[in-house]
C-alpha cells in the first residue's frame, strides 16, 4: 500500500500517511454517522440539507485546523471565535470603507493576522498561551463590538458575490476549506517549518537547544490560527448573513472539540491535521441532524460539551499520556521505598 | 585565662518579626496589586469632584461583591494549578435557580439558597472528580462543563428565564446595613474573603492545600491527600460560584442566560492582579481583594467618561495581558537569584 501510495504522492512521507491509517478508525466512525443519517433521514439526503451541511461544515474545518496546527505546536488559541467574530464585522464596514469589499476583505485577513501575531508576542514573552489567548480574546471582542456599533449592520452584496460563490454545486469556500486543510496536512508534515511545529511541540526544550527556529514559528503558527479563524468568520458571513462580534464565540468550543477528536493530543507533537476533517464531519452531521429532526439545538451545545472530555478520555484511555506543558501537573506516583532503606 | 565564654551570643530571636521584617517578607506581586489598587483609586478620585468621598468608594465595593466573590473561587482553583471557566454559567444556572424556586408558593430564601448552593458545590463536585482521577487538563475539562451548563440552563428555561427575585434578596445588594453606607453583599464578600483567607493561611489543610499546588509530587510523598484537596478546590469553587450568582441576581434583579459569562475572564483577571500563578501555589486573598478593586475602580472611571462597555473589555483584557508580562518577569527574576 504504502509502494503505491508512494508512486501516486511521491513528496509525501510514510510518517504523513501513516499518521493518516492511524486515524481509519476515525474515518469509519464519520463515514457511519453520515451513512446512518442518511439512510434514517430523508430529509437528510435533500440537496438543500446537503448545501446547508457544507455551509455549516467550512466555518468549523477552516477554524480547527488553525487550531489544530497550534495544539500541534503544543499551545492554545481561546481567542478563534472572538476573530471569526471581529471578521464578520469587518466586513460589513465596506460601505463606509473608501475602498468597498476589496478592502474589507483586506482588513479582515489583516485583522486576523495582527491578532495571531500579537498572541504569539505574548507567548514568546513567556505568557502562558491558554491566559494570553483568553485574554486576547477579551480585547478582540471588545474591539468588534465598538466596530460594530449600534445599528444592525448589513452586509453589502459585493462581498457576497465574492464569498457566496459556488464551483459547480459547491461552494468556494468550501473548496477553500478543503484546499487549506490538505495543504497544512502537507505544511506540518512535509516542509521544514512543519516539522518543526511537530519537533516545538513534541518536546519544546529539546527543539530549542537544537538550535530549531521555536520562536519564529510561534509566530507562524498564531499568525496561521488567527488567519485561518478570520476566513472562518467570511464563512460564517455567508451562512449567516449578518455581522455580529459574538457569532464565532462558539468556534472556541467547536475547534478545540473537533481537535480532539481528531486524536491531535493537547500536548502537542501528535496527531495528524488530516483527521480534522472526519472530526468535523461528525460535529457537522450531528448539528445537522438535531436541526432536522426538529430537537432543541441546545442538545448541540451539550453534546459537543460531552464530546470534548469524552475524546479527551478515549485517546487517554487509549494509551496516548496526557500532561500539559502548561499545566504541569504530574500525576502523583508512588516510588519504590529506596529513601526507606537508606535510613 | 578565660578560654570559655560560657555567656551566650546575641541570636536573632526565632519569635516574633519586627515591623521591618514583616514588610520585607510580602512578596513582590502583592506590592504591585496594591500600588496598582491604590493608582486606580488616585484616579477614581480625580476623574469626579467629591471622588474620594468614603460612601461612594463603598458603594463602589458593595456592587463588585459577584466578582468579589467568584474571584475567590477562581483564586482558590488557581492556586490548586487549575482553572475553572464554569463559574459564569453555574452564577446563571444560580440566579435562574433562585428566581424559579423563588416563584413557587411558600418559597423562602431559607430553604431556597441551600438548595441552589447545593447545586453549585454539585457541578464543582463534577467538576473535580473529572479533574482529580482522569488526566483531562482543567481548562478543557471546565470549558466542556461549562458549555454542558450554559446548554443546560437554555434547555430548561426554553431560552426565557422566568421567575421573581424577592424582596428580601434584593435588600441584599441594594439595601444598608445599619444605616452605613454599605450592603449586605459586601459583608458577605469580606466575610467570605476572611474565611478562607484564614484557613488558606493559618490552618493545616489550608497549608497543605497550598503545598499541593506548589508542588503536587513533594505534596503527595509528604503523605497530603493530593486528590481530595484538588476536589475541595472544585466543590469550593462550585459553591462560591452560586453564592456570586445569587448576589449578581440581587444586583440585577432579573435572572438572565448569559449576565455571568464576562465573570469567568474577569475573575481570572483579579486573581492574576492579585499575584495568583497559573503554575500553582502562589496568590491569596489579600492579593485577590486588590484584584477586584482595580477592576471595580477601572470600571468605575472608565463608565464616568462615558466609555461604553466594549472599551472596558478591551482594558481588562490588556490589564490581563500586562499583569502576565510582569508576573513572568518577575518570575523569571526571582529564578535568576
Amino acid at each position: 500500500m504504502s509502494s503505491a501510495a508512494g508512486s501516486l504522492l511521491p513528496r509525501v512521507s510514510t510518517t504523513s500517511l501513516r499518521s493518516v491509517g492511524s486515524a481509519r478508525f476515525l474515518w469509519l466512525v464519520a463515514a457511519l454517522v453520515v451513512v446512518v443519517a442518511a439512510v434514517a433521514l430523508p430529509a437528510f439526503r435533500n440537496p438543500v440539507s446537503v448545501g446547508s451541511l457544507l455551509a455549516s461544515l467550512t466555518p468549523i474545518l477552516l477554524i480547527a485546523v488553525g487550531q489544530a496546527v497550534v495544539v500541534m505546536y503544543g499551545g492554545i488559541d481561546l481567542s478563534v471565535g472572538a476573530t471569526a467574530g471581529l471578521a464578520t464585522v469587518l466586513v460589513a464596514l465596506s460601505p463606509v470603507l473608501p475602498g468597498g469589499a476589496p478592502l474589507a476583505l483586506a482588513l479582515v485577513l489583516a485583522g486576523g493576522l495582527v491578532v495571531g501575531l500579537l498572541n504569539a508576542a505574548g507567548v514568546v514573552a513567556g505568557i502562558n498561551p491558554l491566559l494570553m489567548t483568553f485574554a486576547m480574546s477579551g480585547v478582540v471582542q471588545g474591539v468588534a463590538l465598538l466596530l460594530q456599533g449600534t445599528e444592525g449592520a448589513r452586509i453589502p452584496g459585493a462581498v457576497f458575490d465574492v464569498l457566496g460563490a459556488s464551483v459547480g454545486p459547491v461552494p468556494l469556500l468550501a473548496v477553500v476549506a478543503l484546499v487549506v486543510l490538505v495543504a497544512t496536512w502537507l505544511w506540518v508534515g512535509q516542509t521544514r517549518t512543519g516539522r518543526v511545529v511537530q519537533a516545538a511541540g513534541y518536546d519544546r526544550r529539546t527543539a530549542t537547544r537544537l538550535g530549531f527556529p521555536v520562536r519564529r514559528t510561534t509566530f507562524v503558527v498564531y499568525a496561521v490560527s488567527g488567519l485561518l479563524s478570520s476566513v472562518g468568520g467570511l464563512a460564517i458571513v455567508v451562512r449567516t448573513y449578518t455581522a455580529d462580534a459574538l457569532v464565532g464565540s462558539s468556534a472556541v468550543i467547536d475547534s478545540i472539540a473537533t481537535v480532539l477528536v481528531a486524536g491531535i493530543v493537547i500536548t502537542g507533537g501528535i496527531g495528524s491535521v488530516l483527521s480534522v476533517l472526519p472530526a468535523a464531519l461528525i460535529i457537522a452531521v450531528v448539528g445537522q441532524v438535531i436541526t432536522l429532526t426538529g430537537t432543541d439545538s441546545y442538545y448541540q451545545t451539550i453534546f459537543k460539551g460531552v464530546l470534548l472530555v469524552a475524546a479527551v478520555g478515549v485517546y487517554s484511555l487509549a494509551g496516548k499520556k496526557i500532561t500539559v506543558p502548561w499545566r504541569l501537573r504530574q500525576p502523583a506516583v508512588a516510588r519504590p521505598a529506596d529513601e526507606r532503606s537508606a535510613s | 585565662m578565660t578560654s570559655l565564654d560560657t555567656t551566650p551570643r546575641q541570636v536573632p530571636a526565632l519569635g516574633a518579626p519586627t515591623l521591618a521584617e514583616r514588610v520585607a517578607r510580602v512578596p513582590t506581586p502583592i506590592w504591585v496589586a496594591y500600588g496598582l489598587t491604590a493608582a486606580c483609586l488616585l484616579l477614581l478620585g480625580l476623574s469626579t469632584s467629591n471622588g474620594f468621598d468614603p460612601d461612594r468608594l463603598l458603594r463602589i465595593l458593595s456592587n463588585a461583591a459577584p466578582l468579589g466573590v467568584v474571584a475567590i473561587a477562581q483564586t482558590l482553583v488557581i492556586i490548586n494549578r487549575g482553572l475553572d471557566l464554569s463559574v459564569g454559567p453555574v452564577m446563571n444556572t444560580a440566579a435562574i435557580l433562585t428566581a424559579s424556586l423563588s416563584a413557587a408558593s411558600g418559597a423562602s430564601l431559607a430553604t431556597t439558597l441551600p438548595v441552589v448552593i447545593l447545586v453549585g458545590a454539585g457541578i464543582g463536585l463534577v467538576n473535580g472528580v473529572m479533574l482529580a482521577f482522569t488526566r483531562i487538563p482543567p481548562l478543557l475539562g471546565t470549558l466542556a462543563m461549562a458549555t454542558v451548563v450554559q446548554g443546560v440552563n437554555a434547555l430548561v428555561t426554553r431560552g426565557q428565564p422566568r421567575g421573581v427575585v424577592p424582596g428580601e434578596l434584593r435588600q441584599l445588594a441594594d439595601g444598608r446595613v445599619l444605616g452605613l453606607p454599605f450592603s449586605a453583599s459586601l459583608l458577605v464578600w469580606l466575610g467570605l474573603l476572611v474565611v478562607v483567607g484564614l484557613v488558606l493561611t493559618t490552618t493545616v489543610a489550608g497549608r497543605q492545600f497550598k503545598a499541593v499546588g506548589a508542588n503536587p509530587r513533594a505534596a503527595w510523598l509528604s503523605g497530603v491527600p493530593v486528590r481530595s484537596h484538588t476536589l475541595t478546590a472544585y466543590v469550593a469553587s462550585g459553591a462560591l460560584a452560586a453564592v456570586a450568582g445569587v448576589l449578581l441576581i440581587a444586583y440585577s434583579g432579573s435572572p438572565s442566560l448569559t449576565a455571568g459569562d464576562s465573570y469567568a475572564l474577569n475573575s481570572v483577571v483579579a486573581a492574576v492582579i492579585g499575584g495568583a500563578s497559573l503554575a500553582g501555589g502562589h496568590g491569596g486573598m489579600t492579593g485577590t481583594f486588590a484584584g477586584v478593586a482595580v477592576l471595580a475602580f477601572l470600571t468605575t472611571v472608565l463608565n464616568s467618561y462615558n466609555i461604553p462597555s466594549p472599551v472596558q473589555l478591551v482594558v481588562n483584557g490588556v490589564v490581563l495581558i500586562l499583569m502576565l508580562l510582569v508576573n513572568s518577569r518577575l518570575a523569571e527574576r526571582k529564578g535568576r537569584r
